[in-house]
């Protein structure tokens, strides 16, 4: 940002009372603050049910990690150690490889045998499998939002946050209208005469629909490095004589290769954890941890439920902590020299055409893999291609009046909900960030504390919620609960934070410490140096975070349904009530029109804030 | 995080209900309303049994009833009570004989619900659906759970052991015993005819003949809708919302061995109730004949008393098993978690 633009911003902030305020308070009490409200609405909830796990000298974690069901083979580690080497070599020693000659290639297979994965050892085989796609989709897009231009970009780069927040029901109904029996995908296939496939229900279905979820998180985390990278260290090793593979492989690549690694630990944490998709397009029969983990909650087996949620957790925060060592070594400093981008629909050479017609192969495949799960959507809410009907636009219409669950009431509350998520999960994310980005010793474990709610189980979080908040604790003789739309907006701004920090630390962390140091030694104290020296220069983090936080509140559903009054129901939940609502017929009519609306709201403020953002942006 | 949330279901066992709903603090005190802890489906939107009761009454009597649908259904209840947080619900409706088993496991010393006495009307229920030793809850509809199957695609499987046949592959849609009341019903029925021994056998034979297990009857109709399979474990009332001339072949209702494990729905006051003279009055009401009919039909199912008559056409479309079956409470308690446990593991780990 120039002077000009700076001394504007300041001039406002001190319009609005903003800098007084946050220099009064001063740093230390905003991350007080913040404090606070993470114990309130996140720590005692999830204690609360971890402590069920330890209970009687940690019994229940000790009968998770000895059994077979839940550990596979590996229970072997706890049950008898001390047979595991040699259980091993067994093992080997019963592995064959055979060779044959086919007459014209060599054949070779092996074969072993069958190896209990366990519930653990399941979910994380599907989470490799997930990451490995999520990266395979997502990163091709990194280069093109990165390397070219053209009419759309920015905004396709906005919608790569689209696929976080959308209910995973309705994804599901999305996909199950594509790849079903006869979905999109098979009628295709019928009309080429190849035949129908059954799709739903395996392995290979779930992993795609973790990739629709995750890969555009790859594409933008890699993408935005790509944008950092300075052209002017290319330019360098161009003119020492590198060709431009080798400039990539050396100069571009290693600043690549951190977010790339983040992105895909991150795919691996949330598909670890992955719930709903797995059950609604696999069922019991690809069960995850966190499948069952719902299941024994849902037994009222706390201690089970306690014990594999600190095992998953413990797991998760270990990655989570191996993520954000990655993002210390990520070269994420805004340039102001970045890569010139190529215009897309522009070519010379043969090789240009080359590479333009391979982007043009995977807009095919993206195209498809995101837009037919939500094009199904919007078709359902018509009543599809066969039978096209306003009937479930009307019903929304009628519900309007005098119904339980009226859809503009949804809207608002949803809005009304993701601008308050938004006001309290900017301040503490920009909070933990500078706390955050100032580094120092244990930084790296208080990071991982505090991005806790990233790693921590969405159901353990709705339940610890449930028993502490809502339920109430005695506090000095009299119950205290938190209930209504308040605890709503604190759950939605605890899990929307750590997405501001994310966005935002990296950025704050590269700033220059001098500039910092110039305006304390000028007498500004460490809130004001961030408010009108850092963060004018993060500001492009801060938007990015702005619009995660928001987005995710948006699309929340979970602890909303469990913490939220009854009136106080937003698109999400509007949308479940509508898919079983029977007054309608057996349809997913009107559940696909609140999804329709709920898409078009999403995508419409996701784009608004980018925009004005942009207008400010440096 | 909402990719990771996950639309709760909660208790339902009626036909084409599976339900989420939203935690509400109801007015509770005795000079509220009656507040009537429920599921979603029962009085949610026109036409419900729920609606239906709450006009009546209200027209009729000085105290108005607010019904509630707490997202975690009976647990809720069971664990503000453990916590000793204040129940402000005087009437929980849609408790079945599992739920049931499960309070008072989880309660061994406390009472979530009290006795009603003598309620005008009771002599009239049926014994076979009588479910608690105690009488604390008593039924007021009941439902039989079936196969449903596509006569356009498949011929009617008849016996358990048919569906274990290699025409059969690929063709059932089954429900997760832990999160659902039809799933668990099917489990239980399994139970019930190879006994405790001899269930898990025949459940691996029904998945090494590729049953598909989804997590609740919503999905798993869903899917049987769009012909992902021919073959649905749901409710033996399919056909009354399925009776045109071109839907009743693909809507076919299958009792195993002619049986039909029935489900009924019970409702019990809550031992801290506000009102519980006007609770008991509700229950009495809903025990009436003209209750009876108007809840059964409204909610897709059978009354739960002998004198309530059906109309006519409904009882053309809403089938009975020859034979029903269902376990009492005695035999529930101690072993349903464990059959669950069991049946979920060997299904899972396949």
């Amino acid at each position: 940002m120039g002077t000009a633009g700076r001394e504007q911003l300041t001039a406002a902030a001190d319009r609005l009372g903003l800098t007084a305020t946050v220099e009064r308070l001063g740093l230390r009490a905003a991350g007080v603050l913040t404090l606070l409200v993470l114990g309130v609405v996140f720590y005692y909830p999830v204690w609360s049910v971890f402590a069920e796990a330890f209970g009687s000298a940690a019994a229940p974690v000790r009968a998770v990690l000895t059994s077979e069901f839940y550990l596979g083979a590996a229970h072997g580690l706890f049950t008898d150690p001390l047979g595991v080497p040699g259980d091993v070599l067994a093992w080997l020693a019963s592995v064959r490889v055979h060779a044959a000659w086919t007459g014209l290639l060599p054949d070779v297979w092996v074969t072993y045998p069958r190896l209990r994965k366990g519930l653990f050892g399941f979910t994380t085989y599907q989470a490799a499998l997930s990451t490995l796609a999520s990266v395979v989709l997502g990163l091709p897009g990194a280069y093109v939002l990165a390397r070219f231009e053209f009419p759309g970009r920015r905004t396709l780069k906005a919608l790569t946050i689209l696929p976080f927040v959308l209910p995973s029901i309705m994804v599901v109904v999305g996909f199950v209208a594509t790849f079903g029996q006869f979905g999109t995908v098979n009628d295709l296939l019928a009309a080429l005469g190849i035949g129908r496939v059954q799709m739903l229900y395996t392995l290979e279905l779930v992993v795609l629909a973790h990739a629709f979820y995750n890969a555009p998180l790859v594409t933008r985390m890699v993408g935005t490095a790509w944008e950092n990278v300075d052209a002017s260290a290319v330019e360098t090793a161009r003119s020492l004589g590198a060709n431009p593979l080798r400039a990539f492989r050396d100069v571009v690549a290693p600043q690549l290769l951190p977010a790339l690694a983040a992105s895909a630990v991150l795919t691996f944490v949330f598909t670890f954890m992955t719930f709903p998709i797995v059950l609604a397009l696999g069922g019991l029969q690809l069960a995850t941890v966190e499948v069952w983990l719902y299941a024994r909650v849902q037994q009222l087996d706390y201690e089970t439920a306690a014990a594999l949620a600190t095992l998953e957790t413990l797991f998760s925060l270990t990655l989570t902590y191996v993520y954000l060592r990655y993002e210390a070594r990520r070269a994420a400093s805004g340039t102001n020299n970045p890569l010139p981008r190529s215009r897309l629909f522009d070519a010379e050479t043969a090789r240009e055409w080359f590479v333009r017609a391979g982007i043009g192969v995977y807009g095919v495949v993206v195209a498809f893999v995101f837009l037919a799960p939500l094009a199904s959507m919007v078709l359902a809410s018509f009543g599809g291609a066969a039978d096209p009907t306003l009937e479930w636009w009307r019903f929304l219409v009628e519900r309007q009046s005098g119904s339980r669950t009226q859809p503009s009431t949804a809207v608002w509350n949803s809005l009304v909900f993701g601008v308050g998520a938004l006001a309290l999960a900017l301040p503490m994310g920009v909070v933990v960030a500078a706390f955050s980005a100032r580094g120092g010793r244990g930084r790296k474990v208080v990071d991982a504390v505090l991005m806790a709610p990233i790693a921590v189980s969405g159901i353990v979080v709705g339940f610890g919620m449930l028993q502490s908040l809502v339920f109430g604790v005695e506090l000095f003789g009299t119950r205290v609960s938190v209930v209504g739309p308040a605890v709503v907006v604190a759950a939605h701004a605890v899990a929307g934070y750590p997405f501001v920090v994310r966005n935002v630390a990296p950025m704050l962390s590269a700033v220059d410490s001098r500039l910092v140091e110039s305006a304390r030694a000028l007498g500004a104290s460490r809130g004001r140096a961030l408010w009108d020296v850092e963060l004018p220069l993060v500001w492009p983090g801060v938007l990015a975070g702005a619009a995660f936080a928001f987005a995710i509140s948006i699309g929340e559903f979970d602890a909303t349904v469990l913490l939220a009054s009854d009136g106080a129901y937003t698109m999400p939940v509007a949308l479940k009530r509508y898919l079983v609502d029977r007054t309608a017929g057996p349809s997913v009519g009107p559940a696909a029109a609140m999804g329709t609306v709920l898409l078009v709201v999403t995508a419409a403020s996701f784009v608004v804030i980018d925009r004005v953002g942009g207008r400010y942006r440096p | 995080m909402k990719r990771r949330a996950y639309l709760r279901t909660a208790g339902a066992g009626v036909l084409g209900l599976a339900t989420a709903g939203c935690l509400e603090i109801g007015g509770g005190g005795p000079s509220g309303p009656l507040t009537v802890a429920t599921y979603d489906s029962f009085f949610g939107d026109e036409g419900t049994a729920g609606r239906w009761l709450k006009d009546e009454w209200e027209a009729d009597h000085d105290v108005d009833i607010e019904f509630t649908a707490p997202s975690n259904g009976i647990n809720e209840f069971i664990q503000r009570k453990k916590q000793g947080a204040d129940i402000e619900a005087d009437l929980f409706v849609g408790l079945n004989t599992g739920e049931l088993v499960r309070v008072d496991e989880q309660l061994p010393d406390q009472d979530l619900f009290d006795s009603l006495g003598d309620v005008a009307g009771t002599n009239n229920i049926k014994e076979s659906l009588r479910i608690d030793p105690q009488n604390r809850a008593l039924p007021y509809d009941t439902g039989y759970i079936t196969l449903v199957y596509d006569g356009t695609e498949v011929e009617n499987p008849s016996t358990f052991e048919a569906l274990l046949e290699p025409e059969y592959e690929g063709t059932l849609l089954a429900q997760n015993a832990q999160s659902s009341d039809p799933g668990r019903a099917f489990l239980l029925w399994t139970v019930h005819e190879f006994g405790p021994e001899g269930y898990l056998d025949y459940w691996e034979g029904l998945v090494e003949n590729d049953v598909r297990v989804l997590d609740d009857w919503q999905p798993s109709y869903d899917a049987f809708l769009n012909d992902e399979r021919p073959i649905v474990v749901s409710y033996s009332t399919d056909q009354v919302y399925y009776n045109d001339e071109d839907e009743i072949p693909h809507h076919q209702v299958g009792f195993l061995d002619d049986q039909g494990y029935a489900n009924p729905e019970t409702v019990a006051r809550f031992a801290d109730a506000d009102r519980s003279e006007t609770a008991a009055e509700f229950v009495e009401f809903v025990l009436t004949d003209e209750a009876q009919r108007n809840v059964a039909v409204n909610n897709v199912q059978f009354p739960a008393t002998t004198t309530a008559e059906l109309p006519e056409e409904y009882a053309q479309y809403a089938y009975e098993p020859p034979e029903p079956v269902t376990f009492t409470y005695d035999e529930l308690a101690g072993n349903v978690e464990e059959w669950t446990e069991s049946w979920a593991q060997q299904v899972a780990s396949n």
